[in-house]
Order: structure tokens, then sequence, then C-alpha cells
């Protein structure tokens, strides 16, 4: 924890507040990030499509388009 | 000032500008100095479709009130409007044949006829698989594939209905679409229309000709485009934020250096697979080299390089400077983009020019022509003859010590889960932002690079004016490059160059605040997420409603003008730089430019500087977010059971 940094910031309501500096790791990434491969079988790619992607893939929400008034 | 530095505000391409000056050799540059673009032909004012003509049609300098009609008669508008039609025509073939060859590819990938390819991303497939209708329980995914392909191919000769993909839309844009008759039925059908359409003595109205244009284009972005991207991530995997570099520094002295230049991604992708190779590896280092250094050039660059962080040459204009480095063995192009010059170029050195679709052949190029079958053997004689080659270098190396990092490969499903993680992807996130104003809007900067343009300038200016106002830009193509060129496509270019609302939603995110979404083909991945963002809620029903803009600053081909048209029917607002090729009429412009929001909520315009040009598009995104109400900052009331009660 004595490793992270923090910086001094000032808060809405005017008092100074510490804030988490950044935590990220020095240097630059190795390879790609690729989240797919967290996905494991075919249920739950589909279950994933379902919520994720759900503007296309979900039966029942349809966002904007479902609503009872126009935006 | 030189003249020079007028020419790029990249200085890797204005010290090779400068080398092949030294060198006396011909590069696209030297020739736009010896040739002045003709005044008529660039408002259109000019019809060569008869053998009766051409007849040529320009305005009046005394600005006089003078009929123009060539000699069947037709008005100045008819040809004006026939000539934007056939290059729209042009451009949505472009990328619908280069979709056509994915999808013949992917057909024999399924079937295990395709060497080196493979059915890589099955999230994809089973998307694209439900897009189509296709049943995919029980099913094995070579077979989904292969019915996926069957039906996708299906497309291009469908003769009635609508496209496939047509639904993904807005339904409120379905409708726009469908009350003026403008949904495409097969994309090869709205092509040949136009052709028949513009043919002479057949349609002579303006306005009929531009619905057909609009038609055509929708057929490409919706149809061509979308498919092509979408298979190609089937088939080579869908881009996830990976680090590449860019510029002409990538190229290496000590290596063999091949770089793959065009549009289509077949053989690029498996040149990637074959420079692997430990056998080719070997043969390079029995020559000399410490091994193979692949790089991209054009739309195949962005392709490779977000799929695999393959390093980048550059972009359009870049391509005979990387030849005059002298250090390369050989260069591929497929289709599209590719200059004539190039050969020139490539015979004052050692480089190989290899044309490698059937379609395309360079007068005096190597032709080493690509078949899906063969692919992986092709791949790996290309980069035979590169190690041979190698030994041959003749002329001094002369590599500009300019790379720059770059992180790439933001698919609108990458950006969906960016947003929030697996358990909740969602675009929630950018539309929460957008609401409540750290986010000003969104715009779509685009296209390519023109030599009558300073190179990569426009682009630069117009996409740093966008970001300081809090406008996070999508890109790709070129103008993609320009950007990763410059250090906008990092994550730390937010802190530097992002107004301080974008900024602090790229460091909570972690992404930068430009986002690079690919090659000119996945113009489709903006549609798609600008269709999510509607369908998330809160910013209207309409892609129409957002506060999002596009542009093209520095476009110059077919292709470009394509995708403006389908940007502009699919309810954006879109601005041209450089030329406009409708000046010749003014109503035909006028339609454009105005008319065509009464119809599609979408319209062109045409802005040279590019600083004018992002506030135009600024100025836009301010009145949609006015008109949703999010123009000014609300305060948040709690609201009591009373207040409750009285909603109701």
């Amino acid at each position: 924890m004595n490793n992270y940094q923090y910086e001094e910031k000032e808060s809405f309501d005017g008092r100074k507040v510490k804030v988490l500096g950044p935590t990220y790791e020095e240097g630059k990434p190795q390879g790609m990030q690729d989240w797919k491969v967290k996905l494991g079988g075919r249920e739950e790619i589909l279950g994933y499509l379902k919520t994720a992607l759900r503007y296309w893939y979900s039966k029942d929400w349809f966002g904007s388009e479902r609503r009872k008034q126009e935006a | 000032m030189s003249e020079e530095k007028v020419r790029s505000v990249d200085k890797a391409t204005l010290e090779l500008i400068e080398k092949a000056q030294s060198d006396k050799i011909s590069t696209v540059f030297s020739r736009a100095d010896e040739i002045k673009p003709c005044p008529i032909g660039v408002e259109e004012s000019c019809c060569k479709i008869c053998a009766m003509g051409p007849c040529r049609l320009p305005r009046s300098k005394k600005e006089e009130q003078k009929e123009r009609r060539g000699v069947c008669g037709a008005t100045i508008e008819t040809v004006v409007a026939r000539n934007f039609a056939r290059k729209v025509a042009a451009g949505a073939a472009s990328h619908s044949d280069h979709s056509r060859e994915v999808v013949e590819t992917f057909i024999k990938a399924a079937k295990g006829e395709a060497q080196g390819f493979e059915i890589k991303d099955e999230v994809k497939l089973l998307e694209v698989a439900l897009d189509f209708g296709i049943e995919i329980e029980n099913r094995d995914p070579k077979e989904i594939a292969l019915e996926l392909g069957e039906k996708a191919l299906q497309e291009f000769g469908k003769q009635h209905g609508e496209l496939t993909y047509i639904k993904k839309a807005p339904l409120r844009r379905q409708e726009i679409w469908r009350k003026y008759g403008v949904v495409p039925r097969g994309i090869d059908r709205e092509v040949v229309e136009i052709m028949h359409r513009t043919h002479m003595g057949v349609d002579q109205d303006y306005k009929h000709l531009l619905l057909q244009a609009t038609r055509c284009a929708l057929a490409d972005g919706w149809g061509g485009s979308m498919i092509s991207t979408d298979l190609q991530d089937i088939m080579f995997g869908t881009p996830v934020p990976v680090l590449g570099n860019i510029n002409l520094g990538v190229l290496k002295e000590d290596h063999v250096n091949v770089v793959v230049h065009g549009h289509e991604p077949l053989l690029p992708e498996l040149l990637v697979v074959a420079s692997k190779d430990p056998e080719i590896k070997a043969m390079a280092e029995k020559v000399g080299a410490k091994g193979i250094n692949l790089a991209g050039m054009c739309c195949s660059a962005n392709e490779v390089l977000m799929r695999h962080g393959i390093p980048c040459a550059g972009n359009f204009l870049q391509q005979e400077l990387a030849l005059i480095t002298g250090a390369v063995e050989v260069m591929t192009v497929d289709v599209q983009c590719e200059m004539q010059g190039l050969k020139d170029v490539a015979e004052c050195f050692h480089t190989r020019l290899i044309t490698t679709s059937n379609r395309a052949k360079i007068e005096g190029a190597d032709h080493i022509e690509f078949h899906p079958e063969t692919g992986l053997d092709t791949a790996k004689r290309i980069l035979k003859i590169a190690i041979e080659n190698f030994p041959n270098r003749k002329h001094t190396v002369h590599i500009p010590a300019y790379s720059q990092d770059t992180v790439v490969g933001f698919s609108h499903e990458t950006i969906n889960y960016l947003l929030g993680g697996l358990f909740r992807a969602s675009y929630r996130p950018l539309n929460d932002n957008i609401i409540n104003g750290r986010i000003r809007g969104v715009a779509g900067v685009v296209g390519c690079n023109n030599v009558r343009t300073t190179h990569d300038s426009a682009h630069l200016t117009m996409i740093k004016e966008l970001i300081k106002n809090d406008v996070i830009v999508l890109t790709t193509g070129c103008a993609a490059m320009a950007c990763g060129k410059a250090g906008l496509l990092t994550p730390e270019a937010a802190a530097q160059y992002a107004g301080s609302g974008l900024a602090e939603v790229c460091e909570a995110v972690g992404i930068p605040p430009v986002l690079h979404m690919g090659a000119c083909v996945d113009n489709s991945r903006i549609l798609i997420a600008a269709t999510a963002m509607v369908k998330e809620g809160g910013l209207g029903d309409d892609i129409s409603d957002l506060p999002a803009a596009g542009a093209a600053p520095e476009w110059m081909s077919e292709k470009a003008l394509a995708i403006g048209q389908y940007f502009v029917a699919s309810g954006v607002f879109t601005v041209f730089g450089t030329t406009w090729p409708t000046l010749g009429s003014e109503r035909v412009t006028r339609h454009l430019f105005e008319e065509l929001e009464d119809m599609y909520k979408g319209k062109w315009a045409f802005e040279p500087d590019p600083e004018k040009a992002a506030k135009l598009m600024l100025e836009h995104i301010d009145k949609k977010r006015k008109a949703l109400g999010i123009d000014k900052a609300r305060e948040r009331v709690l609201f009591d059971m009373a207040m409750r009660r009285a909603l109701a």
C-alpha cells in the first residue's frame, strides 16, 4: 500500500483531499488484450451476446426503441 | 517556409520528399506540381457518357445566369448528378467487390479449402449468424460458417426485398429509408442500376438520380462494407487493443523488408503467418538479414496492425516514399489506392513490386496471384523472393528515424466491452458522459490523403480541435494513420490534447481520445457504434438525434464519396474538405447541402479549412445537444412522494 502515490486536490466543497494517483504499471503492454478468451463455451458466449449486445440480440429489451414516449 | 514544408506535416515524409527531389525520382508530390486539376472536371461540369460530346459546361466566369445544356439537352443538374452518382457507384463497387472476395474466401475456409485460413472468432461468428437468422444450436462452427457465407454471398445478387443488415439500424432510421424508397435490395443491383440510369438518355431528374445514389451508398455501408468487416473479423479475429508502431521509421535496414499495400487483408494475413515460419527465418539469416520485417501501407496496414500489431509504414501519400528508403525488398499490392507510379519508383531501386489480385495488374510489375486454396504457399513464395532480393540492394539505405507508438483495435464490440467489462458491457457510460457534458459529442473523422492539401495536416488540425473541445473521435483509414503518426492514438494523448471532460473519461476507461476503428471498409463499425448509442437510450431514437458529426478532410477517392453518402443517408452531418464534386451545379449542391436534411436528417457540407470545418461540426453537435435538452447542466432534484404523485 505504501507504494501508492497520492495527489492533493480540492474537493467540491473546497476542502483539500488526498486522491489516489495513477496505479498502472510502468512499461508497454506485451501482446493483445483479447477479452474474448474469458468467455467459456457457447452458452457463455450466447449469454454475453444477449446481455452485452442486447441492442440486437435480446428478445425483450431494445433500449430507447422500447420506450413509451418518444425522446 | 520552404516548399517541402507545406507538402506534409510529417517529418519522415518531408525527409524522403527531399531525397526524391535530389535523386530526381518522380513522385505524386512532383507530379502534382506538373499537373493542375482541370477546372471543368473539378466541378464535374463535363459530360462524356456518349460520343456526341464530350460536352463541357463550365460556369460562366461573369456569373451570367445562362442555361447550360449538353448536345442531347441534358441540363447541368443532370450532368453533375450523373457524375456524382457514378462516383458513388464506383466507391460502393470497390468496397463491395472487396467484400465478395472475402465472402468467397470465407466459404472456402468453412469448407477447409482455404490454405491457412480458419474460423477464428466464434463469438463474432455466432453474432453474425444471429443477424442472418441462422440456426446455431448444436451445430459445428464450420457448418454455421458455411451457411453464413452462402447467405452473405446472396446479399450481392439479391433482386428483391431488403439487405439483411438493414434491420440492425435504429427503427426510426429504417422508417426513413422505407419512406423514400432507398432501402437497398441487393448490393450488385444498386450499382448496376446507377450505371443504367446514368447511361445516355435514361434518368434525367437530378433528385431522382440522387435517390439511387443514396440507395447504392447504403448498399455499401449497411451491405458490402459491413459484410466484409464482419466476415474478416470471424476469420482473423475481431480487433482488440494492441500496441503497434507507425511511420516510415518502422522499416529496418538489417531486415528483409516486405511492405503489404492495398485493402484486402487475405494475403497479408498469410504473410504474417508465413513470416513466423522457422524455415523462412533461417533463409533470411542465410542472406545476412536479421529476419523478416513485415510492414503495412494504407488500409492493408490498418488490417494487420489492428489484428497483429504488425508495424505500419504509412498512409496513402507515403507509398512511393517507402520505396525511396531503398530498404524495401518487396511491395505487394492488391486492390485500391495503389499508384501506378510505384512501378517507376521501384525501378530506381532493387524493389520488386508484386501485384497479387486477379483484378489488378500494373504494367511492368510482377504478378503472383493470390488464391485461397494455395494462399499460404503464395505467401511463402513472396517472402522467398524478398529474401533472395535482399543482397541486391544497390543504393544507400535511407530510413527516416521517425516512428510512433500507437494503440489500435477499437472494434465496436471492444468499445462496448471496455465501457463496462464482461458482466456489464454497455454503451451506457458513453451515453451518460455525453448527457452529463463531460463528452460534448462524437465525431467520425475518416478518409484519405490528398496531394492537393498538406499531407495529414487537415486531419490533425480538425481532430485536435475536436478533442480539445471534448469531442471523442472515431477514425479509420488514412486519417487513422495520420493520428497514429502524430501520437493521438495513445491513452497519454488524452491528457495532452483533450479537453478536461474527455480527458477524464479517457483516463478512467484507459483509452485514447481518438479511437482507431480500422480500415476504410470498417466505417461500418462506426455505423454500428452509433446505432448502439441510440439503442442504449437517452440520446434520441435515431442516429440523426446523436450529438455527432462526420468528416473526411483530405478525401480523394470515389470510395470516400460512397462513405459520405451513406453517412448522410444514415442521419449524419458530414463535412468534406479539399474539393467538392458538384460545385458545377448550384441546385445539385443545394440539394445535397440543404434539402437532404429534410429527408434523411443528415446533410453534406464542404469546408476546405479544417478549423472552420471542425467549428461546423461543433455547431452541429451543440444543435443536437440542445434538441436533446442536454445543452445545460441541470440541478439534480431529489423527488419526494408528493412530487412523484404529481408526475403520475
